[in-house]
């Protein structure tokens, strides 16, 4: 049994790094395709989300290689249904958070208009594949059902988050923002 | 001579040596003669057939030779060059006697943001470092009508010298003669006959070109 407290310092800085940029992709993603009119704005937006899935994708898989490599703190008691529920939430998030990228990564790569991606204007991404029409048109049409189930996943894990918090009244939240309580005593 | 080299005074514009070209030793109103003639004789000398067909200075500040394009799910792209040099001769009584040409710097294209000019100057669409210029010469013109006319030329862009035909609407300004012309020219270059087959078929073969500009006459 693991009595850690809190989340190792390098998961707690991981979450919420990945957090900010999750959140910004899927929002920027929303504004350039629904809300941008003029292709030179949409080109630069889509320059820049392309960027912040890259880094998506690298502190993902620093993110799961840590979390392999480490001890999680022992849930806080709840229903074992509910704890169920969480665990299965948590392994989705990390499946979209990875298919996001991926899948982004796919439609770049495959696209008629392969237009190149120079993550944060430092280092060029790979294309490893052709461009093929109906490939870009599969990985699009994941990608989109893949924010959509992202957004609503991301939703559910901050109500749960509140609800831990302002309901239950336990550490849940605590422990991946600071030490946790049996840190302190 | 020599002594004029040293002398920076007035004295050097007497030298016939070192005035400018109208003022020979003939002196001025000999040189202005001969001006004349130069203009009235010369080989651009106006007959009876050609003193209709004149050049015109371009007003640049009223010239823009623009483009649009469409892609699969996204906004109509639009964009200029901002650097361009080009000749307009109009000749009002024989119309098929009125020529153009226009040169446009590949690199001084503008599509509304310095990361998306760089991608379209990019080896990908415009090449801009191996094709610096885009031009575009008539080779025929027609009247249509009093306001219409079509231009064939050769465009030649990546290197590649195809035909294609504008529209030109003409709107003459000014006094009975007409001491400015308004010309709106619209077309459509399919890019794929010059190369260009970037992001076919999401992003249209076909682009719409519409070169706006005026033309002036000191006369």
């Amino acid at each position: 049994m693991n009595d850690a407290a809190a989340w190792p310092a390098a998961l707690r800085f991981l979450h919420w790094l990945s957090a900010v940029l999750v959140v910004a992709s899927l929002g920027l993603g929303v504004i350039m395709v629904q809300f941008t009119h003029d292709t030179a704005a949409r080109f630069e937006l889509t320059q820049t989300h392309k960027s912040i899935g890259v880094a998506v994708l690298a502190f993902t898989i620093v993110r799961l290689c840590v979390r392999a490599l480490t001890s999680a703190p022992k849930p806080e008691p709840t229903a074992p249904l509910l704890q169920l529920a969480a665990k299965t939430a948590h392994i989705a998030l990390y499946v979209l958070v990875l298919v996001m990228p991926l899948s982004g990564w796919l439609m770049v790569t495959t696209t008629p208009v392969r237009i190149p991606t120079v993550a944060f204007g430092l280092f060029p991404l790979p294309y490893p594949f052709a461009p093929n029409l109906p490939f870009y048109r599969a990985a699009h049409t994941v990608h989109v059902a893949a924010a959509i189930a992202l957004t609503a996943l991301v939703t559910v894990h901050v109500a749960a988050a509140l609800v831990h918090t302002f309901i239950w009244r336990d550490q849940t939240l605590a422990r991946m923002w600071r030490i946790g309580r049996a840190d302190r005593t | 001579m020599q002594n004029n080299l040293n002398n920076w005074g007035m004295g050097m514009f007497r030298d016939p040596a070192l005035v400018p070209l109208p003022y020979t030793r003939f002196g001025r109103p000999v040189a202005l003669l001969m001006l004349a003639l130069a203009v009235s004789i010369g080989p651009r000398a106006p007959t009876a057939a050609t003193v209709a067909a004149q050049a015109w200075r371009i007003d640049e500040a009223r010239t823009s030779i623009g483009f649009t394009i469409n892609a699969a799910g996204y906004p109509t792209t639009r964009g200029h060059f901002r650097h361009f040099s080009g000749r307009i001769v109009i000749d009002f009584e024989h119309p098929a006697k009125s020529f153009t040409n226009f040169t446009v710097q590949a690199d001084s294209i503008d599509a509304g943001s310095p990361a998306f000019d760089d991608f379209i100057k990019s080896a990908l669409l415009l090449n801009a470092e191996k094709f610096p210029t885009l031009s575009f010469t008539s080779t025929h013109v027609e009247k249509v009508d009093a306001r219409i006319a079509q231009i064939t030329g050769d465009l030649t862009m990546l290197g590649v010298t195809k035909p294609i035909t504008l529209t030109v609407n003409v709107d003459p300004e000014g006094s009975a003669k007409g001491r400015a012309v308004a010309f709106v020219a619209t077309g459509t270059i399919v890019r794929s006959q010059f190369g260009m087959i970037f992001g076919i078929p999401l992003i249209d073969d076909a682009l719409g070109i519409t070169v706006k500009t005026r033309a002036l006459s000191d006369e």
